[in-house]
């Protein structure tokens, strides 16, 4: 049996499914870290201060250092909390958070010495966006239940603030991502991702979609609970919200699931609107694919970082008013129009393929 | 060989938090449980080869239903129901016969069918039939739904409101004089209450 057929046996394929699964996970995981340092230093120099810059250099070894001193806190569950769901809702939160990561297409189809063409995905199936939703829409549990568990009014407001939050801008981000699938007329990320290459970026689904990218994007943070929607956890108001009884590991796996949301989000906004990892060069030099679709990815964490610098938070009904009555109608409005000119004027859609 | 392992393994999940919904006294641990039932049934649908279907029996019943009645578990604070075995004892041979009758028609299933037909690769749960399927061979009924669905609406919200609606119509329609500092005004505390 040679090597090229023992790579490619059907047996190694769950081998392949592990160690690619495991490097997304491990290059994700450094990702939270690098965005949190990251937040505290652009934080920091928007605000005219340095930001932690001790441990290591310009504090790389900042975020590693946290998260030993978060594990060594003394782990407390509160006395009159409801135990199994207490433990419950973080592991939900983080579980769903993480999950949603597979369907992205990380770079091209490219050729790996010795394995071969590697295409850079984990899964692809046919509803990978419609499964991006469903997993996001199960990870309202670990926030409400985290809230309720906890047997603390402002946990208990921080929980249902945002169960309705959620509920919310989940319809006005479903309904702005219709707009893409009338246009690519697929549910497969990956496809979507393949249909907007060539002709320098013109077939990017931004061009054709401004306004469906522009709810997206308010919606997406309103999902991620990041200012200015933070209201989950204001803490001027609510002291941290839903997971104010929760500390060391448990915390952690909240504040992870918060830093991977905003991470698969970008990721989703990259993919679905700015071509994924689309490119200069990308046709002759696949592996650039990789770095294309990371430079976007960060380009949206820099966004959330940026706004959390710039904006105050909302008030909780100019949040439900705005998600409504201007975010609903606005993607409603949005899915109409694209429809009417897929139907009328199918050229117009087609000019630049 | 893998399909059935995953059948097993789903369908003993479903089954284990179906049982879980019934006997837990607790009612979010119900609903928790049924929010199992419904995950576990979405797979069972993946491994049958229609992922659309499973998606959306995830968004609409695990990410819709199930939060609004954990919601209104969490508002209202619903306490373990107390055993009542006394009340409910005449209902036990009732539910022993049923169970006999259930039992018995799932034998006769396993007896009667054929299950030697061949299998049909079809695309019945994919989302381009599906779609296909709604909007031409079956479209009156999907816009009859829609319309109940609206309606539905339309009623919770003319029922949430109707506090709202009646002090504002009791102040126009001129009945027996009523001085402005005795009509209840809930409309600025329900207000507060909606937007929790």
């Amino acid at each position: 049996m040679s090597w090229d057929s023992l790579l490619n046996h059907p047996l190694m394929h769950p081998v392949w499914l592990i160690i690619g699964i495991t490097i997304a996970f491990l290059s994700i995981m450094l990702l939270v870290a690098a965005t949190v340092l990251a937040e505290r230093r652009v934080l920091g120099f928007i605000q005219g201060r340095l930001g932690p810059n001790r441990v290591g250099y310009f504090g790389v070894l900042q975020p590693f250092a946290d998260f030993i001193k978060t594990m060594m806190k003394e782990d407390l569950v509160p006395d009159q909390s409801t135990k199994f769901v207490f433990l419950l809702a973080p592991t939900v939160a983080v579980i769903t958070a993480i999950m949603a990561i597979i369907v992205y297409p990380f770079g091209p189809t490219v050729n790996i010495p010795l394995l071969g063409p590697v295409p850079l995905r984990i899964a692809r199936f046919d509803v990978a966006l419609l499964y991006v939703l469903g997993v996001t829409s199960v990870g309202v549990y670990g926030i409400a239940l985290a809230g309720w568990s906890s047997n603390n009014k402002y946990s208990l407001m921080g929980g249902l603030r945002s169960s309705a939050q959620l509920i919310s801008y989940e319809l006005a981000l479903g309904l702005a991502l219709i707009g893409v699938v009338l246009m690519s007329g697929t549910l497969d990320i990956y496809e979507i991702v393949q249909q907007q290459s060539g002709f320098f970026g013109l077939h990017w689904n931004i061009i054709y979609q401004p306004i469906g990218f522009i709810v997206y994007l308010i919606a997406a943070i309103a999902e991620t609970n990041r200012v200015p929607f933070d209201l989950p956890e204001a803490e001027t108001e609510l002291v941290a919200g839903f997971h104010t009884e929760y500390s060391s590991i448990k915390f952690l796996l909240f504040f992870n699931a918060e830093y991977v949301n905003m991470i698969t989000v970008s990721m989703l906004a990259t993919s679905l609107f700015l071509g994924g990892w689309n490119g200069p060069g990308v046709a002759t030099f696949p592996i650039l694919g990789v770095f294309y679709f990371a430079a976007k990815i960060l380009f949206f964490l820099f966004l959330y970082i940026w706004l959390r610098g710039t904006l105050p938070r909302f008030r909780f009904d100019q949040l439900m008013n705005f998600g409504w009555k201007f975010l609903m109608p606005l993607a409603l409005i949005n899915i109409f129009l694209t429809a009417t000119i897929q139907a009328y004027w199918p050229d117009l859609m087609s000019l630049f393929r | 060989m893998v399909n059935s392992i995953l059948f097993i393994l789903f369908g003993g999940l479903g089954i284990g938090c179906a049982l879980a919904v019934v006997a837990q006294r607790n009612p979010l641990y119900s609903a928790i449980s049924l929010i199992g039932v419904f995950i576990s049934l979405s797979s069972l649908y993946l491994t049958l080869a229609a992922p659309f279907i499973a998606a959306v029996q995830v968004i609409v019943y695990a990410g819709a239903i199930m939060v609004l009645v954990v919601f209104v578990i969490m508002l209202l604070n619903v306490e373990a129901e107390e055993r009542r075995r006394a009340r409910m004892a005449f209902l036990i041979p009732v539910a022993v016969l049923l169970a006999a009758i259930f039992i018995g028609e799932v034998a006769f299933i396993l007896k009667a069918v054929n299950f030697d037909v061949p299998l049909v690769t079809s695309d019945v749960g994919t989302t381009k039939s599906i779609g296909i399927g709604l909007f031409t061979t079956y479209l009156l009924p999907f816009e009859i739904t829609s319309i109940l669905l609206l309606m539905a609406l339309v009623g919770a919200m003319t029922l949430a409101r109707r506090a709202v609606i009646l002090t504002s119509v009791s102040r126009l329609m001129s009945g027996p004089y009523v001085p402005p500092e005795e009509i209840e005004e809930p409309l600025v505390e329900r207000t507060e209450e909606r937007s929790l």
